[in-house]
């Protein structure tokens, strides 16, 4: 993974040192909290329904294991002692004070870590493939790129003050894991027919009230010219976007209204910076310095393409490991290595959480199986990258130990939700007690595997951050007259080979009382079975086969609390 | 940074008895609103010492023909978290190469001066409860950027950075 320099750690030092700075000037009273709060929104802390929140950057999902170890320490020290991870691969804490802000913040920088513009109107933290680097469907490595991405973006002194949050997510495979076209900013690496490389440029997708997907700005554009390119973008947004309204203030809006205009005044200024301006050329990168960053990205020692020798395991395995072989264990672009993803969705525990002790397990199981880097995934999970294939049955035995072998990767219960009501103070309503009550319904395997390959999203509100729109049951928190509702969708996707193009799901009725999702969910998954074709037709292929409604019929079937009501919002 | 201090600045508004004074006459420290400057440019003798306010949501390229006759131009912050003005700073110094001075005026807080340096502001007229030393402190946080910017300007953004890896 990534090596820090002695510039970028000195830098996140100083970035905790100017936030103690804010802090205390806050404390004594220079620095109002009105104005105090966009200062610690771009170091990511957030204030919550109990406690500010502080969400963690995680550059790209890449993670090494002392800083796994740190995050545990944190979470038991200053928190309540468990910490979550969000579908942009970044890491939330949800109880620690403010007063320890700046100590945990130095905490953080301990490790090369900070929470650099992980929320605020600035360009967030840039996501990207959680199998980047290993993915056998690779095109281009994506790391250096977002690492450029990531240093460009970092404290970039024009756009710390957009009209609202603007985040960019690169893939460099051929199936889309980090939900590009949802992304203000979406780039697709790859090489042209005559082998060079450049990027796919998409503006403009995003979720929320008004669900878009990217927009093609540029079918192709040199790699070095990327920078040059994303200002340009960048600018256009921050000079023209709408700062009258914040729900029609991300980009999205802008490329909707304008449409051909903001096409041709994004190429208009990439022509004018590359032109015109003094330090236009200094933005294209030269290729020796894309050789000294990818030089950073180092393979860890020892780990070349070897023979594949077995999984380790004994003549009489259990079945269950067959199971997670099948399901948690991904090809790898080396031979004799696989990725393998902790599951963080089982039963007791809330999707994507981990405790300190898991947190500190994972940093074991990197350690002592991944030469002690792991990611964190767009689904909430955890994944070592470079597991030998001859360990995974060790790696299976010790995973269990540590919850984290639940044998459910792209099943019904590897759920995303967000943390909603129960935390967050912009929910409508709570996602965890539904996404508990669907994971104990769905905890017979076979009847899990039977219902094989299934996106389920939950987001407490609008806001999506539990991408409600791209899964292919997606869940909406709403609130009226006090209560919690939920409006369910279907046929919504993320975008890849898998799934078809990205879209978001349509409505399937007024919404459900709390209490009717988990036979809700019953009535939906139980028409697909019976609707499908075969076994091998998954359910996002029925629900586009056969439309709504079936499954609007066998939901509406199962109404009790909402049968009775008056007031059922739509 | 030059923190200006409105009671001793020599620039002068025009104002007149129903605001703005239409076609104000020519004279040296004179401040114009985008209007005013509108209306005089064309007659307006080479070499006064001549000022112009800009409101964010102008096009800072209809202002590239003007800017060899002025000194100095002002840019607005009606809120703090309105960036716009940092685009055209930006545009100001980068793509016309403006050589007079580049104002930040309205909620400008101390937390905005290192943005405001980096963009090509060399003025800064902070809002009058801001504590002057930590303004100046806010400027020294960090031993350098990932960017080129105008007060910084690198032949590669990250050549500051390419020391050895430890």
């Amino acid at each position: 993974m990534y090596q820090y320099t002695t510039f970028d750690r000195q830098f996140v030092h100083q970035r905790a040192a100017q936030f103690r700075d804010q802090l205390e000037r806050n404390q004594r009273g220079e620095l109002g909290d009105d104005e105090f709060r966009p200062l610690r929104l771009q170091n990511g802390w957030y204030i919550q329904r109990h406690a500010p929140m502080l969400r963690i950057a995680v550059p790209y999902g890449e993670i090494a294991s002392r800083q796994l170890r740190q995050l545990a320490r944190i979470a038991r020290e200053y928190d309540r002692g468990y910490a979550h991870l969000t579908t942009r691969q970044n890491v939330q804490f949800n109880w620690i004070p403010l007063d320890k802000s700046a100590d945990v913040m130095d905490l953080l920088a301990e490790v090369d870590m900070h929470g650099i513009q992980t929320s605020g109107n600035c360009i967030r933290n840039t996501t990207s493939d959680a199998l980047a680097g290993i993915a056998p469907d690779e095109f281009v490595d994506p790391r250096p790129y977002c690492e450029l991405l990531r240093q460009w973006s970092t404290l970039h002194p024009e756009f710390a003050f957009l009209p609202r949050k603007f985040k960019i997510a690169v893939s460099g495979a051929a199936e889309d894991r980090a939900a590009t076209h949802w992304h203000d900013i979406g780039l697709h690496l790859y090489r042209d027919d005559d082998g060079h490389v450049g990027f796919r440029v998409l503006v403009g997708g995003g979720m929320g009230r008004t669900p878009m997907i990217g927009t093609v700005i540029r079918e192709f554009l040199r790699w070095d010219h990327i920078l040059v390119y994303i200002e340009a973008i960048v600018r256009v947004y921050n000079r023209y976007g709408r700062r009258d309204n914040m729900y029609k203030a991300r980009i999205k809006i802008l490329v909707k209204a304008e449409g051909q205009r903001f096409i041709d005044a994004v190429n208009d200024e990439y022509l004018a910076i590359l032109s015109r301006d003094a330090e236009g050329e200094a933005q294209v990168i030269p290729q020796a310095e894309l050789d000294r960053v990818a030089a950073c990205f180092v393979t860890p020692a020892g780990v070349e393409a070897r023979p594949v020798a077995g999984t380790g395991a004994p003549a009489d395995a259990p079945p269950a490991f067959a199971r997670w072989l099948e399901r948690n264990v991904h090809g790898h672009k080396l031979s004799g290595y696989s990725a393998v993803t902790l599951s963080l969705k089982r039963v007791g525990q809330a999707p994507g959480d981990a405790t300190d002790a898991q947190l500190d397990a994972a940093a074991d199981l990197a350690d002592r199986f991944s030469s002690g880097e792991a990611r964190v995934t767009h689904d909430q999970n955890f994944m070592l990258p470079w597991v030998r294939t001859e360990e995974l049955y060790a790696l299976w035995q010790a995973a269990k130990a540590a919850s984290y072998a639940t044998p459910n990767v792209g099943l019904l219960t590897d759920m995303i939700a967000c943390p909603g009501g129960d935390f967050c103070a912009l929910a409508n309503a709570r996602s965890i007690p539904i996404a508990n009550a669907l994971i104990e319904r769905y905890d017979d395997l076979d009847e899990l595997y039977d219902i094989g390959d299934i996106d389920l999203h939950i987001s407490g509100c609008i806001n999506s951050c539990g991408h409600h729109h791209s899964g292919n049951i997606g869940i909406l928190g709403v609130d009226k007259d006090g209560m919690e509702w939920y409006q369910v969708s279907l046929g919504g996707s993320d975008g890849s080979t898998l799934s078809g193009d990205s879209v978001p799901g349509k409505v399937i009725g007024p919404s459900f009382a709390a209490d009717e999702v988990a036979d809700v969910m019953e009535a939906v998954i139980d028409t697909y079975r019976a609707q499908r074709t075969a076994q091998s037709e998954r359910f996002i292929d029925t629900v586009r086969r056969v439309g709504l409604d079936p499954f609007k019929t066998a939901a509406n079937a199962v109404r009790r609390s909402t049968a009775q009501h008056s007031k059922v919002p739509a | 940074m030059k923190f200006i201090d409105p009671a001793r600045d020599t620039w002068r508004l025009v104002g007149g008895e129903d605001g703005p004074m239409p076609s104000p006459s020519p004279a040296r420290d004179r401040l114009l609103t985008l209007a005013q400057w509108h209306a005089v440019r064309e007659t307006w003798p080479e070499g006064l010492n001549t000022g112009v306010v800009v409101p964010n949501d102008t096009d800072i390229e209809t202002l590239e023909a003007d800017l060899p006759k002025l000194a100095l131009v002002v840019l607005q912050f009606p809120k703090w978290v309105d960036g716009r003005a940092y685009s055209q700073a930006r545009l100001l110094r980068g793509r016309y190469r403006f050589k007079g001075h580049v104002r930040a005026t309205g909620e400008v807080l101390v937390d905005m001066v290192l943005l405001l340096d980096r963009t090509g502001f060399d003025q800064a007229q902070l809002r009058g409860d801001q504590v002057l030393a930590s303004a100046e402190r806010a400027l020294s946080f960090f031993p350098g950027y990932y960017q080129s910017d105008v007060a910084h300007p690198q032949k590669w953004p990250a050549a500051a950075q390419a020391e050895a890896k430890v």
